[in-house]
């Protein structure tokens, strides 16, 4: 299957109606930041352009805010576009190009497999410390656990419901991929 | 009409204050809310960048215990869980073969899910403003305030259903209501960069350095919002910002939960304005804030 019918099959998006007036990356408050603004992602997808957009940084660097969706005059939606190239990049093994992202990430639903759900202070601890990062926030934990706003973990843990849920759906995404 | 509530999980964690004042307002207001069973995680992107389906099972999981309990509406009042819900329920309700996969991940069925809403989506129709109105009780009319949105109150505007995507009103109505005369500003549906706080804190403080000068440049003294992560950001990294912009910020951010409860006479502690990074209090106490005896 072209690249583009990947992402059309994951997201639903026919790139082929964007006709480049880069609204999205006008409107986008992360495109300064981006190696490819989301109207060159669209744009690189329709040209086939695979290795550029999923290995480019735009895809995990997009916060899923919905301004470029909600802004195209085509109807089209960069955002699903985006998350379907995500889901892509991960379906091929290529690794995210931001690192501390896809950390957070892989943490996240880690945390949700623990607990069902998120205990926001060990994500963000956790996130933090592989990132390097842990320390420049520490006065700021100290003063949220101060406020009550670092709370124990849930328990009992109550990852079970979550665990079958994310068991069921990798293996009925592999059945149906094989 | 039988309403569910989906805390989510900041609001069990960092957002406490947005929590206990949605649950003290609501239960002011004589509004009734059953808490959702066993509810999990949204999964918010992280769920949906590791698998498609997974993305989907996740939210609907709580979608369908809604169903379940068999509430009409479930209200969520994080933004980002509002969101999925919404999305994950219109993608399965367009695609049946994609709803027939959900529900045997699941193993329950997605017949006729209940729509989720925001808060602010019961509380600003017009059948509450009288009630509204009637229940001031501390006249909070001289706070200069800007109302910030954010992303997904009402964006994107096809799946959302709700208010203006680029100018939404429904805050602003609520707290007019209360006597507040919230200032115009450009940025109050800008994204604050949510989660990217725990990963790319810089980003985070570009983003809300933008909102912080927009609200100055308004007049505002405080920043009212409707969803944990704007507050979490906003309240959080005023340090950093006041560090790049030359100049202390010290700007009170409040749920518009807060702010109504704070009006209707119930106690700063019921609220949780204690638990603020920037304390409310002092703004709030400049005020004429007597409260009228009934």
């Amino acid at each position: 299957m072209a690249f583009r019918d990947e992402i059309q099959a994951l997201s639903g998006q026919n790139v082929n109606l964007c006709f480049q007036c880069s609204k999205c990356s006008s409107g986008c408050p992360l495109a300064d930041k981006m190696d490819l603004k989301p109207a060159q992602v669209m744009h690189s997808i329709r040209l086939g352009r695979a290795d550029s957009v999923l290995n480019s940084q735009a895809i995990w660097l997009c916060v899923d805010c919905e301004t470029c969706t909600s802004r195209c005059p085509q109807d089209v939606e960069p955002a699903a576009a985006m998350a379907a190239v995500r889901v892509l990049a991960l379906q091929k093994g290529i690794k995210p190009s931001v690192k501390v992202i896809d950390i957070y990430y892989r943490g996240f639903v880690d945390n949700m497999r623990l607990n069902g759900k998120i205990h926001d202070a060990s994500v963000a601890g956790i996130t933090q410390l592989l990132t390097g990062q842990l320390i420049p926030d520490l006065p700021l934990a100290m003063k949220l656990l101060v406020r009550g706003r670092v709370k124990p973990p849930p328990l009992p843990l109550g990852g079970g419901r979550f665990r079958k849920i994310y068991r069921n759906a990798l293996a009925k995404e592999k059945e149906s991929r094989a | 009409m039988k309403l569910g509530y989906y805390p989510g999980c900041s609001l069990e964690g960092i957002s406490a204050e947005y929590d206990e004042s949605i649950r003290a307002l609501f239960a002011h207001l004589e509004i009734t809310m059953e808490d959702l069973p066993d509810w999990i995680c949204c999964g918010t992107l992280a769920a949906p960048s590791l698998s498609r389906l997974l993305g989907l099972a996740t939210p609907l999981w709580n979608v369908a215990q809604a169903e379940k309990a068999g509430y009409d509406k479930l209200i969520a009042p994080c933004s980002a869980c509002l969101y999925h819900f919404k999305h994950a329920t219109q993608t399965v309700t367009e695609n049946p073969s994609l709803r027939a996969d959900v529900e045997a991940v699941l193993e329950l069925p997605l017949d006729s899910p209940p729509p989720t809403i925001h808060p602010l989506e019961l509380l600003s129709d017009n059948s509450f403003e009288m009630r509204i109105r009637a229940s001031v009780k501390r006249d909070l009319s001289d706070l200069k305030a800007v109302c910030y949105y954010g992303c997904h109150i009402s964006r994107p505007a096809k799946l959302m259903q709700f208010d203006d995507p680029e100018n939404p009103q429904s805050m602003d109505r609520l707290l007019n209501w209360i006597g507040i005369q919230t200032l115009d500003w450009p940025r109050k549906v800008d994204c604050c960069g949510a989660h990217f706080s725990m990963i790319k804190p810089d980003i985070v403080v570009d983003m809300c350095q933008r909102l912080f000068e927009s609200a100055l440049e308004a007049g505002a003294e405080a920043i009212i919002v409707g969803c944990p992560m704007c507050h979490a950001n906003l309240d959080t990294r005023q340090n950093a910002i006041a560090a790049k912009l030359g100049h202390a910020l010290n700007m009170p951010v409040l749920y518009f939960s807060q702010v109504l409860g704070y009006a209707f006479g119930l106690p700063g502690e019921k609220l949780g304005f204690k638990r603020h990074i920037v304390d409310p209090l002092p703004l709030l106490k400049c005020l004429k804030l007597e409260v009228t005896s009934d």
